[in-house]
């Protein structure tokens, strides 16, 4: 079952079923102690909480770079994704899929939360010019 | 008198669309679904599932039927006859659409 973590030293906190060995921001070794979900909503709720659609794509436009992916230049498409994914966010409680529907079994649809591992899906893995399900996330061209 | 017009009535099959708003395979499908209804004898429920939660609870009680053949998930678009259970989802070429939905008949 994945439990929270808290760096002692700098205060990350890492949501997994075990610690970090290191700390990815402050470097400390073994660092990380157990904390239950209450301390670690109450440490992170001071952090900035919501994110705007320029931040979001400023973000999976970071995660994509170091990945075989790009996000879609279709743009249109992204932006009508996007209207469904702060949609989803707004009245289900979490940025859902909008080309797929919760089950409403929590720990399955935290599968469904975007970007998801898309790699897995058929319309992606081990195709050339393989999509997420949606099309927000397609394979770069080489 | 009863007058009464004896024409054969026609069978026109039952068959759900459950769409996403927001959902770019949805909106490529729509077209799609217009022509055939347009074209031949078939009605699509058009029922949308994330922006109405009674639609939303309907599909997910197909969720048993549905998912095995849409890679285990509850994707849209999901084509779907309720009498026959059978499914088609994701955006498919017109002729794919047609074939299947004059299959349900
Ligand atoms: S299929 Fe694409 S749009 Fe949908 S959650 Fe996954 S990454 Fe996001």
């Amino acid at each position: 079952m994945k439990k929270y973590y808290r760096c002692y030293v700098c205060g990350d906190i890492h949501f997994g079923v075990k610690a970090p060995e290191v700390c990815p921001t402050c470097l400390v070794k073994n660092a990380y102690v157990e904390i239950s979900s209450d301390e670690a909503e109450r440490t992170s709720r001071p952090t900035q909480t919501t994110m705007t659609r320029t931040e979001f794509r400023a973000a999976i436009e970071r995660f994509a770079e170091k990945n075989e992916f790009q996000v879609n230049a279709d743009a249109a498409k992204v932006e009508t994704l996007f209207d469904g994914i702060f949609a989803n966010e707004q009245n289900h409680g979490l940025k859902y899929c909008p080309c797929r529907l919760r089950t409403k079994d929590f720990n399955e649809d935290l599968k469904l939360v975007c970007p998801c591992n898309f790699i897995i899906h058929e319309t992606y893995k081990g195709k050339e010019d393989g999509e997420c399900w949606c099309g927000l996330f397609i394979r770069r061209k080489k | 008198m009863l007058v009464r017009a004896f024409h054969k009535e026609e069978k026109v099959s039952k068959l759900i669309m459950f769409h996403a708003r927001e959902c770019p395979h949805c909106r490529a499908m729509m077209p799609h679904v217009d022509r055939l209804e347009k074209e031949e004898k078939v009605k699509f429920e058009r029922l949308e599932v994330w922006h109405d939660e009674k639609n939303a609870d309907l599909m997910r009680s197909y969720r048993p039927v549905i998912a095995p053949k849409c890679g285990g998930q509850l994707r849209t678009p999901t084509f779907f006859c309720p009498e026959t259970s059978d499914v088609l989802c994701g955006e498919v070429p017109y002729d794919q659409l047609k074939d299947w939905a004059l299959k349900q008949g």
